[in-house]
């Protein structure tokens, strides 16, 4: 496994040279970030509790959203980029396995994903704490904690394995991140559920989103390691 | 080094490589010569364990094909037909990344070595997007080289290339030239394996013909020597029916005359010439070029097939 971290630190060098993938992985966060914090602001602004609560639910909602998108940004370039650049055939000639070969490029996306959410989330804490005087420690209830700490990895994991199989699929980036982006679905579900009105996040609806994912990803997994075979790769890969 | 038995590879029905034995030697520069869709990458592939063959065998530097696949990863060194460089890493980044997943002793030192040799050391952090069609080539050519394979797989190494940069690649592949190292050279390019193969090999999804390029022409054509005449009076051909000649074409002012051992009988035709009083302009062998004869065994592959 020496050579997945050969992997990874090659994935996140071309990642940082791609302007396409920059703007998805700094100025999203920075964005989403200054926005949440924003809103946390104007509810402090308002006497009305309620209304406080709803901005501050509304902005830990973006830290579901980042562990998606992040991922997409960064494995439609790993593969389609390696298609563009016709990398993939020299690649496949070493010694390299194929589940090396797979797991650097989905970790590539989901470290870098997870860590830049987290990250955003304990700035959006500190900023909120610097502006409004505290935390609403109320609305950071624990099935929010286990959202961001517990779904956001497999959110991650869901975006990269959907987008891998695009990607495996698609001649050109754009396409490919037009077909990837349904993966942000499972993302919008707790604001869907919040915006309804009908029941707040709790943990058994973290759960069980949890538990879809979890069954989703593993079929998506087994499809993705198949996809991901030299022979597949270099024959079947268009 | 290479040795192959009936090695097939079919996609669906399409047969891309037909039963071909092969056997390669060792130190050599073997060039493997056919049309576009021969299948010539097909079998690059299956050569380099990165595609199964649909039956037969093969042995890869001494590794069987299938059962040892990683250990040929790691003894033959790929030359794809584009380049496949990442583009926005340096060329440093790019040897130093696939020095590391050869897993060699000093990924560094290695880099630096293939740099200094093929002259991109002063450009080695510049992004390999910047570079010449010549020098991304010649970067190409050192990402194979760096885990120092015994067997180096060139796929049209110089397609694409303009002819300058084409010369560079081609002193670049007669510099590689080793006892310890193998050379399988597809190309179309007939001079230019004609100038660097020891071997050749004309395929068309099966195997042609395997040889010595001289050796084929001359089974081929025999050798001929063309007499340029000053003054090519009728019936001189009668003349010259020596008992060595085989035959004798004339072609304008000259006559082409088919010989076993020019070396010794080119001084007693020019001699017999001489006694008859014809003057002669000059004397020169006609050499026929790899392209004539792959063009005519590929014509008769076609008949044949």
């Amino acid at each position: 496994m020496q050579r997945l971290s050969v992997i990874l630190i090659k994935e996140w060098r071309e990642a940082l040279r791609n302007k396409m993938v920059l703007f998805g992985v700094i100025f999203l966060p920075l964005f989403l970030v200054a926005f949440s914090v924003y809103m946390v602001i104007q509810g402090g602004d308002t006497d009305d509790p309620i209304a406080q609560i709803v901005l501050f639910n509304t902005s830990l909602m973006y830290f579901l959203l980042l562990p998606a998108i992040i991922p997409l940004a960064i494995a439609v370039y790993s593969i389609v980029g390696e298609k563009e650049q016709a990398t993939l055939e020299p690649l496949l000639a070493t010694p390299i396995s194929d589940l090396e070969l797979f797991l650097g490029k989905a970790l590539a996306s989901v470290i870098p994903a997870l860590a830049i959410n987290w990250i955003s989330f304990g700035v959006f804490l500190g900023a909120t704490r610097l502006f409004v005087g505290s935390v609403p420690l109320q609305t950071l209830t624990s099935p929010w904690i286990a959202s961001i700490f517990g779904l956001a990895p497999l959110l991650a994991l869901f975006s990269v394995l959907v987008t891998m199989l695009v990607s495996s699929r698609a001649s050109d980036a754009r396409a490919a991140y037009q077909f990837s982006s349904f993966a942000i679905l499972p993302g919008i579900i707790p604001l869907i559920v919040y915006s309804s009105r009908k029941t707040l996040v709790n943990l058994m609806l973290v759960g069980i989103e949890a538990a879809v994912l979890l069954v989703i990803s593993a079929v998506l997994l087994y499809f993705a390691i198949r996809v991901f075979r030299r022979e597949q790769i270099l024959t079947r890969w268009k | 080094m290479i040795t192959t038995e009936g090695l097939t590879r079919r996609f669906g029905d399409l047969v891309a490589v037909d039963r071909l034995d092969l056997d390669v030697r060792k130190g050599e520069i073997f060039g493997f010569l056919g049309p576009n869709g021969a299948g010539k990458t097909t079998t690059i592939r299956m050569l380099a364990a990165l595609i199964a063959p649909t039956s037969g065998t093969a042995e890869i530097a001494g590794k069987q094909l299938g059962a040892a696949n990683r250990e040929i990863h790691r003894r033959v060194g790929v030359l794809t037909e584009t380049p496949g460089l990442y583009r926005r890493l340096s060329a440093w980044d790019n040897l130093v990344f696939f020095a590391k997943l050869y897993r060699v002793t000093d990924p560094a030192g290695q880099a630096e070595r293939y740099l200094k040799l093929f002259d991109l050391w002063d450009r080695r952090d510049a992004p390999a997007g910047s570079y010449s069609k010549g020098m991304r080539q010649k970067l190409a050519i050192a990402r194979a080289l760096l885990h120092e394979p015994e067997i180096l797989f060139l796929d049209e190494p110089t397609a694409s290339l303009d002819p300058e940069a084409a010369k560079v690649v081609r002193e670049t592949i007669e510099r590689l030239r080793s006892k310890e190292r193998t050379i399988f050279l597809c190309t179309h390019n007939l001079d230019e394996a004609d100038r660097l193969c020891d071997r050749v090999a004309l395929f068309n999804t099966r195997l042609i013909k395997v040889g010595e390029p001289a050796a084929m022409r001359e089974e081929m054509y025999g050798r001929r020597t063309v007499i340029h005449l000053v003054d090519p009076r009728p019936g001189i051909e009668d003349a010259l029916n020596l008992p060595f000649v085989k035959k004798i074409d004339r072609i304008d002012e000259a006559l082409v005359v088919s010989l076993n051992d020019p070396e010794r009988e080119n001084p007693l035709l020019v001699e017999r010439l001489v006694e008859l009083g014809v003057g002669i302009r000059y004397v020169n062998e006609l050499r026929m070029s790899l392209e004539d004869l792959y063009l005519d065994l590929m014509e008769d592959g076609d008949a044949t097939a």
